[in-house]
């Protein structure tokens, strides 16, 4: 299942821990970066690897927002969803990314291109509302901001900005 | 001892012990979910609040999570103590579905009772329920989560203290999910503990499903006849059938919890069998009688054999599943009648090792299962406990999470649930490996052993420089020689005559040492402790029988709650010798080989239906209390039959023991009326002196003393040398029993039928190799009187030297000559 490329490295990522447990979430995102998400092939490839059992590790895989047991399009748009973000009008913002790419909250666009998820606080409280798009943090988020950052995306596979 | 005021009233309390167990002590049960005596604290359901008034805390506290303290005064009724419990148990209830009319928890839920004692009526909370998928978990366990509470007992039970991991918690917060990876049958064989062991109804008993309500059920406590260990049960019956089985505490020997052999192992006794029916009515040569016209006719006809031969030719046959009262009036009817036996063994080499091991087992070094879970370093020696015993493989895993080192010193690639240290020895070998890891353990220095003792310990050290060494020997023997509480648990299955007594003897040197060392004997069946005392030292085991059958010098049996067919491993043999007997009278609750072919049937009562004793493996007699009178089931297909009567339909079956009084013991007039169990047992041997059947102690009654002094006999030594197998050396046969699919109360529990796994014959890579065979290949295996064919597992983990078969009901094993046969691996062939 598993390419032999994906599967010698993280054998060696395995073999030079102390014990394999403790690389289970960083397998796991060796997989999803490649695969994008962790399809129940994959777990149970993954946890013969670690020496752990499939369900032990889908423990850890469904305690964690940034390990998806379905699949996630290509951008995946996690609204921040605590306190101070409420406070600055994250449903608001929410609301307009569905509207804009055409997707509920917990769903994927048609095109496969966006997910929008709720995430717990990411800190980014004094820019407050924000988001989080991949590994990149937006904040002071505003209609017009979310247009040209979604514009981008869609437009570049490859893009990343940096505010 | 902290010493503290709970409500008012002052409790001791040994130290570490939690505020929750110091209420409990004066018996003032405060509320809780996830705290349970033998899991531990989490904290996870904040439902055991108390109000702590004076000492180190102060205010509202969870009872499970603090350690009583001298000087702590605490209230469990305080206003703001019960409003916060009336809160918590709110919460927990908001998303619970009110199913409980049709939930199988209602009337014993820990959830219903605390809703109710919490004083939460009526739901305030208006939005929509959390809801879950529920999952396929297998044949016994019935999965709901929608009424799961979050207190994780189920995932601690199971993955911790049992060390299954294939349950478990899953997603996060409001999706929080307790189940497997994937729908499937649970791994565990210990998986039926989550029935009783869940506060409320996400795992319930899926077998006793749409059939009873808890309230109208009869509940007894009684006991597990499956093996040795003697587990303490709830027996529930409703509608004249045995309706499901519980764990019952008892702090020595199961503690809370039983494996699912006993649970689920009872539809035997309702007549469920898969195959056969349990045979209700007495007959005569197959055709229903009346039960007077049973006995009269079996009396008649033993009485005319005896005339004719002798009373010397009629021989009585009982078992290991005889209770107490059935072997001691089966010896009080031999002696006073001048029949031959009775005989409880079939294979006379396992009767010898279970007297030789009852002979060196006394009340100082014999320990129960709480100890092994307290025992600092455990030797295996020749035993499977997962599988020969299977409670006593918790047991160890409890020491192991303690952190005791495990060895097991076997020929069959054991799997225990816990990490262990295996070492691969055929039978031959147990003894000096097991004599090389004392000997190396135990200081150079023997003075005071006494000259017997240094002459073992000499012997010992002797051995070790003969053979090759296993690897990692010697690291264990160092934490063995550092640990204050040893084990060694030794078996009776595969392992050599010899090999009980040598470790016992190994324990005593131990002991010598100036350790707390401790013995466990697995026995080969629940009633095997009484039955080898009771055949005294010159008993023979029915394999001694067969000749004289043969030879014509016996011509009746009377066989009571025992069947030959299922023991025994020559079947042609043995069913011409059954067939030129002239009288076989039967009395048992099997429909079993030796039943239908009885002149003479008489249907005896399970341990359901009867008082019943039995004395598990380190001497602990307990009794099963009768729970119901049994009967053809009014439930489940068959109707009874429709006619007018004043007895219960299949209710003419008596305690085996009554049964054989009627048959051979009372006069005609006076019936079993006249005989109790307490006029009996005491007289057949001094060990029993003090018994009735009635009135035991909650935990049973140790029959072992302690004798003054330690006493050894010495004499024992390693047997056999140990030179490596030749290539042409044949391998040795090794019959093992599984936890599901050997014994015969999985041949006739069709409830444990979908337990039963494949067989398959485990040998080293090594003996595969020059019997030209691979792992998973089938193979057929040419034994005396015929092959069987059978599945390889090849492991190294395996001994060289043996191939390990199960007694499997699905296998046709029985075409050995004799009890222990080799094979050479030529006579393997791979189809």
């Amino acid at each position: 299942m598993l390419p032999d490329e994906l599967k010698l490295k993280l054998e060696k990522m395995i073999s030079d821990a102390e014990s394999p447990r403790e690389k289970a979430i960083d397998v796991m995102f060796e997989i999803q970066e490649l695969q994008g998400w962790m399809s129940d092939e994959a777990m149970v490839e993954a946890a013969g690897l670690l020496g752990m059992t499939p369900l032990e590790l889908e423990e850890l895989a469904t305690f964690y927002d940034y390990i998806y047991r379905s699949p996630v399009g290509k951008y995946v748009i996690k609204v921040c969803d605590s306190t101070v973000c409420w406070l600055e009008g994250h449903q608001s913002i929410i609301d307009y990314i569905s509207a804009r790419a055409g997707v509920p909250m917990g769903g994927t666009s048609p095109d496969g291109l966006f997910t929008l998820l709720p995430v717990c606080c990411i800190g980014y409280c004094d820019r407050a509302p924000a988001m989080v798009i991949n590994k990149r943090v937006y904040g002071k988020l505003t209609p017009e901001k979310i247009d040209r950052i979604l514009d981008k995306l869609a437009n570049s596979a490859e893009f990343h900005e940096s505010e | 001892m902290p010493r503290l005021i709970i409500d008012d009233l002052e409790v001791d309390v040994p130290k570490g012990s939690k505020v929750i167990d110091a209420a409990e002590r004066l018996g003032i049960m405060i509320p809780r979910f996830c705290y349970h005596e033998a899991l531990g604290s989490v904290g996870a359901c904040r439902m055991c609040a108390v109000k702590f008034i004076q000492g180190p805390f102060k205010g509202v506290q969870m009872s499970c999570m603090i350690d009583a303290q001298d000087g702590m005064v605490v209230s469990t009724t305080d206003e703001e103590a019960v409003q916060f419990r009336q809160r918590v148990i709110e919460l927990l209830m908001m998303n619970h579905p009110l199913d409980c009319p049709v939930c199988d928890e209602g009337g014993q839920c820990l959830l219903q009772d605390e809703t109710v004692s919490g004083g939460h009526a009526i739901r305030r909370y208006r939005g929509k329920k959390r809801t879950y998928r529920d999952q396929y978990l297998g044949p016994y366990i019935q999965h709901e989560m929608n009424r799961c509470i979050h207190c994780y007992r189920c995932s601690r039970y199971y993955q911790e203290f049992s060390g299954y991991r294939d349950l478990g918690p899953l997603q996060i917060g409001d999706r929080m999910f307790f189940g497997r990876f994937s729908d499937g049958k649970l791994e565990s064989p210990f998986s039926g503990n989550l029935v009783d062991i869940c506060p409320t109804g996400v795992y319930t008993d899926k077998t006793a499903r749409f059939k009873v309500r808890r309230w109208d059920l009869h509940r007894a406590p009684s006991l597990c006849n499956h093996c040795p260990l003697g587990c303490n049960t709830i027996a529930n019956a409703h509608y004249r059938g045995v309706m499901r089985v519980e764990a019952r505490y008892n702090q020595d020997v199961n503690g809370y919890f039983i494996c699912d052999a006993g649970r689920f192992g009872f539809s035997y006794s309702n007549g469920g069998a898969l195959h056969e029916k349990r045979p209700w009515t007495p007959r005569i040569q197959g055709s229903d009688v009346s039960a007077k016209a049973a006995i009269a006719k079996a009396r008649e006809d033993l009485d005319n054999v005896a005339e004719k031969y002798g009373p010397g030719a009629i021989a009585a046959v009982g078992s290991a599943r005889n209770s107490l009262e059935s072997q001691c009036m089966l010896g009080k009817i031999c002696r006073t009648r001048g029949w031959r036996g009775p005989v409880f063994f079939t294979d006379p080499a396992k009767l010898r090792k279970t007297r030789s091991a009852l002979e060196r087992l006394d009340g100082d070094i014999a320990v129960s299962l709480r100890e092994i879970e307290n025992a600092d370093f455990i030797v295996i020696a020749g035993a499977d406990p997962l599988n020969e015993a299977g409670m006593a493989a918790l047991a160890v895993r409890q020491a192991s999470r303690k952190q005791a080192p495990i060895v097991t010193i076997d020929p069959r690639p054991l799997f225990l649930p816990c990490d262990f240290d295996h070492i691969p020895a055929a039978p031959g070998k147990i003894e000096l490996y097991l004599g090389m890891l004392i000997s190396a353990a135990l200081a150079k220095d023997s003075t005071g052993f006494g000259k017997e003792a240094v002459d073992f310990y000499s012997a010992l050290v002797a051995e070790k420089g003969k053979s090759e060494v296993p690897a990692g020997i010697f690291s264990l023997a160092e934490r063995l020689g550092a640990s204050q509480r040893p084990v060694i648990i030794c078996g009776t299955d595969v392992t050599r005559e010899t090999t009980p007594s040598f470790t016992a003897d190994c324990v005593r040197l131990l002991r010598l040492a100036g350790k707390q060392a401790g013995l466990f004997y697995l026995l080969p069946g629940a009633g095997s402790f009484s039955s080898a005392l009771l055949s005294g030292t010159d008993g023979e085991a029915f394999g001694d029988l067969i000749g004289d059958i043969e030879n014509g010098l016996i011509k009746a049996l009377v066989v009571v709650e025992s069947d030959p067919f299922h023991y025994y491993p020559d079947r042609v043999r043995l069913e011409r010798a059954m067939e030129s007997l002239e009288l076989v009278v039967a009395i048992d609750y099997f429909p079993s080989s030796t039943v239908s072919r009885a002149s003479i049937f008489y249907p005896a009562s399970t341990i359901f239906e009867t008082g019943a004793t039995y004395v598990n493996q380190e001497g602990r007699a307990q009794f099963a209390r009768p729970v119901h009178h049994g009967g053809v089931p009014v439930w489940g297909g068959e109707h009874p039959p429709r006619v007018y009567s004043n007895s219960i339909p299949g209710g003419d079956h008596l305690p085996a023991w009554k049964a054989l009084w009627e048959i051979a013991g009372s006069t005609p007039d006076t019936g079993a009326a006249d005989i109790s169990p307490g006029e009996f047992i005491p007289a057949e041997h001094a060990a029993f002196e003090a018994f009735g059947s009635d009135n035991y102690p909650v935990d049973g009654i140790r029959v072992l003393q302690g004798k003054a002094g330690l006493t050894g006999n010495w004499n024992s030594r390693i047997e056999e040398s140990s030179q490596r197998p030749e290539n042409a050396e044949p391998l040795e046969l090794l019959m093992v029993e599984w936890m599901f699919g050997t014994t015969e109360f999985s041949a006739w529990s069709d409830s444990l039928a979908s337990a039963i796994a494949e067989p398959y014959m485990s040998m080293n890579s090594k003996d595969a190799c020059r019997a030209g065979v691979c792992d998973g290949d089938r193979v057929s295996l040419e034994l005396d009187n015929g092959t069987i064919e059978i599945k390889v597992s090849v492991s190294d983990r395996a001994a060289e030297g043996v191939l390990v078969i199960p007694r499997h009901q699905s296998l046709d094993w029985r075409k050995m000559k004799d009890f222990s046969v080799r094979v050479l691996p030529g006579k393997i062939r791979k189809i």
